[in-house]
């Protein structure tokens, strides 16, 4: 697979659903590969072909230790991610938002006619 | 007296072309579905202040289009247009999306109720045909700058010295 310099790395690397497992898991702390595979159920080269995606786009590092490679989140390189996220949701929600207002408005037009 | 459900939408990127935005609210599923798909409720919620609905034009049957215009603050105005795919009131729509200052961001917008005990919770998801599309939109939707913000936050995350902004 081709690996592109563009900005869509990050978004591809996390829009994986088994990817973003991952990441989750290493929320705990650094883990081994295999540490990995027992708590996702997946096999090793999965796990292993998903971390390389995550080190190529920065979002985790690894280091070895003896014979054992220990993987670790880069919280600082996900912080910013996490804060475009939340403005995007904070879009949605200012919108449904209103909607919900909208909706309890009606409500309580339909009950006060109702008395 | 309900609990106020302010900013308690869910939005998941499932995958590449697809944005799932998830919502519930304290109303039954006939008027949700009514807020959502009649043009007169929808000009009451629909623009982000201070943007205003210019017109909103909803024909809902399959093969039905619909077209909602906004003027922004500083007079400019930009539309939203589509054809529905399927109606099923009162629990699913499926539209097409265009926005129409990127005809490349075509996206299916597949709504979805659900109400269980007086709470509706509505399901919106928008496939997009590409990841241009979906990245245009999540800069389109009322955030103008969020995409350029976003990519200057990538660009320094995949930038060769890996500084990330303070």
């Amino acid at each position: 697979m081709a690996r592109s310099p563009t900005t869509s790395d990050v978004f591809n690397a996390i829009a994986e659903v088994r990817r973003r497992e991952i990441l989750d898991a290493l929320m705990a702390g650094e883990k081994a590969v295999g540490t990995i595979v027992a708590d996702l159920s997946l096999s090793q080269p999965q796990v292993s072909k998903h971390l390389r995606v995550l080190s190529e786009v920065g979002l985790v590092k690894c280091r070895a230790q003896g014979r054992h490679r220990l993987y670790s989140l880069e919280p600082a390189r996900l912080r910013p991610l996490h804060e475009w996220l939340a403005r995007y949701e904070q879009m949605w929600n200012e919108r449904l938002d209103r909607m919900d207002d909208y909706l309890q408005e009606l409500q309580r037009r339909e009950s006060s006619s109702d008395t | 007296m309900t609990r106020s459900r302010h900013g308690s939408a869910r939005i998941e990127f499932p995958n590449e072309l697809d944005v799932l935005i998830t919502r519930e609210f304290d109303a039954p599923i006939a008027l949700v579905f009514d807020v959502m798909t009649k043009p007169e409720h929808v000009s009451k919620w629909g623009a982000t202040p201070p943007d205003q609905t210019k017109e909103c034009s909803i024909d809902l049957r399959v093969g039905g289009a619909y077209h909602h215009v906004f003027v922004a603050g500083d007079g400019t105005e930009c539309s939203f247009r589509g054809t529905y795919l399927e109606v099923e009131p009162p629990i699913r729509t499926v539209k097409t999306w265009l926005f129409d200052g990127w005809p490349d961001a075509e996206a299916v917008e597949t709504m979805q109720l659900h109400e269980t005990d007086g709470v509706t919770t509505l399901t919106v998801r928008l496939a997009f045909r590409d990841k241009a599309g979906r990245d245009h939109m999540t800069r389109f939707d009322g955030q103008q700058d969020s995409f350029d913000a976003m990519e200057d936050i990538l660009r320094s995350l995949l930038g060769p010295t890996g500084t990330s902004p303070s």
